[in-house]
Order: structure tokens, then sequence, then C-alpha cells
């Protein structure tokens, strides 16, 4: 009977302190969390994860240009080969050198024909909308520079309406509008003029002169302004 | 009676002094065997009271029940189902049942007195 009152004694020691210890791990250690809850920071772990991969994409790009302006550094003892190899290339699609190619010269100027008694008269002039869309139709048609009038098209050149006249980067011209446009020439001549483009529509149907082109070189000079950017700035990456 | 609180004070108070802990991990199975424990001991409390107390049976309840609870918790979560429940529910339920009957002790012995 003795020792079995000392088990018993021996048992609610052992619960009182397990009872103790346990109050005192579960304080703020664990708590009751819905599904809910439990769905949300899945997703925010999944989106965590695939920042993770996408910074390590940025990563091994870093790294493969490290390691090219590293070997320029072994081969000719400088970086600033590698360096000025990529700059020419931004140049080069920026627009701000001088390109040479096959191409295509495209030539738009107002209608010549007689108008109709029922029809609009601006509906033989060729206007900027119309320019826009052809432009738009050599890019898909794979052009890869673009100038009108010798304006060369940047990534922010507008065409604008001004009167019987339009503007291309700050400059007004008028008919005929020529545009040079380097790509393949023979998509970019069918661009102009395979049945039912809007080429081929303005010249069968308005009468539009738009006169397509094969030349075998083509020079399309630089943009010679400035380029201003006063709202964008080069985002901080980090 | 007496020994009982002594050894649960004694508990508490080296509980609170010294500073043997356990992981994080198992404070769920803990907490499960704990509940077992203390519906054996609102068991035996009763069983007092109505002269049936066995030694033996508090004994072997009070460890077997909690074993089992928390080897239930355990196996529950290793197969992805809250089997904790099953404990929780059973030993809930059994201790306010035993409190109940408790009550009900005291209240009828101070009727019939």
């Amino acid at each position: 009977m003795k020792s079995k009152r000392i088990i018993i004694f021996l048992i609610f020691v052992m619960l009182g302190y397990s009872i103790v210890i346990q109050v005192k791990n579960a304080e703020g250690e664990y708590s009751l969390v819905t599904l809910r809850t439990i769905n949300d920071l899945n997703e925010s772990l999944e989106n965590e994860k695939r920042e993770i991969s996408n910074m390590k994409k940025i990563i091994e790009t870093r790294e493969a240009q490290l390691i090219e302006y590293q070997e320029a550094l072994e081969h000719d003892g400088s970086i600033r080969q590698a360096i000025e190899n990529e700059l020419k290339s931004v140049k080069l699609s920026a627009g701000l050198k001088d390109v040479e190619g096959p191409g295509v010269v495209v030539t738009l100027n107002d209608s010549e024909r007689e108008l109709y008694d029922w029809e609009d008269p601006n509906d033989l002039i060729i206007h900027d909308g119309d320019v826009l869309t052809i432009l738009n139709d050599l890019k898909v048609a794979g052009a890869e520079a673009i100038s009108i009038n010798g304006q060369r098209l940047l990534s922010d050149s507008e065409i604008d309406c001004s009167g019987a006249t339009i503007t291309i980067n700050g400059i007004t011209y008028a008919q005929p509008f020529i545009i040079k446009a380097i790509g393949n020439p023979k998509t970019l001549d069918a661009a102009m003029k395979a049945p039912n483009t809007y080429a081929w529509n303005l010249r069968e149907v308005y009468g539009i002169v738009v006169e397509s082109e094969v030349k075998e070189h083509l020079t399309i000079e630089r943009y010679k302004g400035n380029i201003n950017m006063r709202y964008a700035r080069q985002r901080e990456e980090n | 009676m007496l020994i009982a609180l002594i050894g649960l004070t004694l508990g508490i108070v080296l509980g609170l002094f010294l500073p043997i802990t356990y992981p994080a991990e198992y404070s769920l199975y803990i907490s499960v065997a704990i509940l077992a424990a203390l519906d054996s001991v609102f068991g035996a409390l009763r069983a007092n009271l109505e002269d049936k107390f066995n030694s033996g049976v508090f004994i072997s309840g009070f460890f077997g029940n909690a074993i089992l609870a928390a080897f239930l918790a355990y196996t529950g979560d290793k197969l992805g189902v809250p089997l904790y429940y099953a404990a929780i529910f059973a030993f809930g339920v059994r201790l306010f049942q035993n409190f109940a009957y408790i009550r009900r002790y005291f209240f009828n012995t101070g009727q019939s007195e």
C-alpha cells in the first residue's frame, strides 16, 4: 500500500511537471490556423519560389556576361572590346547607327483619280493613320530599320497629323512620304502588294499611291536628334 | 488525496524552476497525453469518492491512456489524418462525465445528510 502511494505521488509530480512544461512550451509557439491561411501562405511561398527562380535566371545571364568579359580580358588584355561590342549592338537596335541592307522603298502619295459624286474628299488623301498602319504592316513583315523621308523611326517616334502634312520626330513633312525599310525584301514587298492588305486596299479602292520597290542595297540614316528622357529612369535593380 | 495535491504542487514547482524542456515538435503529443492523464485523474477522483478506487487501475490507466493518446496523435500525423481528435473527443467527453458524477456525488451527500 505504501509503495502504491509513492507511485501515485510520483504520478502527480509528473502530471504537474508536464503540464507546466507544456504551458511554457506552447506559449506563442503554436496557434490554430485555418485552411485558408494555410492556402494563402502556400501561395505566397510559391510566389517567393518563382521570384527566386527568376532571380537565379538573372544571375545566370549576368554570370554569362561576366565570363564573356573575362574571356575578352584574357584575349585582348582589356574589357574594352566586349563593352564596345555591346555598345555597338545597342546603338544598332536603338537607331543611332546608319544601317544598310536589302529592303523596300515605299512611296505614299494622295490619290490622283477623280472624286466620285458620293465620295468624301478625305478618302483620297493619305492620312497619318494610313502611314501608321503601313508602318505596322512593315514591322509585322519583319522590318528591322525604318525611316520616313529620312527620319529614322525610333521606339518613341510619333506620326502626327498636321493638316495635309505629317510630323515625324518633331519635323513636318509633306507628300510624298517615302518609307525605307530594311528586312526580308520578299515579305516586305508582299506586305505592300498582296491582295487585301491595307496598302492594297488604299491603292485599289481609293487610288492612293502606294508604290513598293525592292532594293538590294538600301541605306537608312541614323537618328540625328537628341533623345531626352524626362520621366523614364532606369529602374534600380535590387 | 493529500499526497496527490502535494505531488501536483511539487511537480508544478519543479516544472517552473527546472530548465528541462522537450522539442516543440512533440508539443501536440504531449498535450494529448496530458489530456489522457487528466481524464485518468478525474476518473480516479470519482472512483475515490465512490470508494471503488484501485491504484492498479489508476496507474495502468494513467500511463496506458497517455501513451495510447500520444501514439494515436503520432500515427495520425504520419498518416495525414488528425487522429488526435479521437483522443481529444473521447477523453474530453469522459472528463466532463466524470466531473458530472463528482458533482452529483457531492450534491447527493449534501441532501442525504
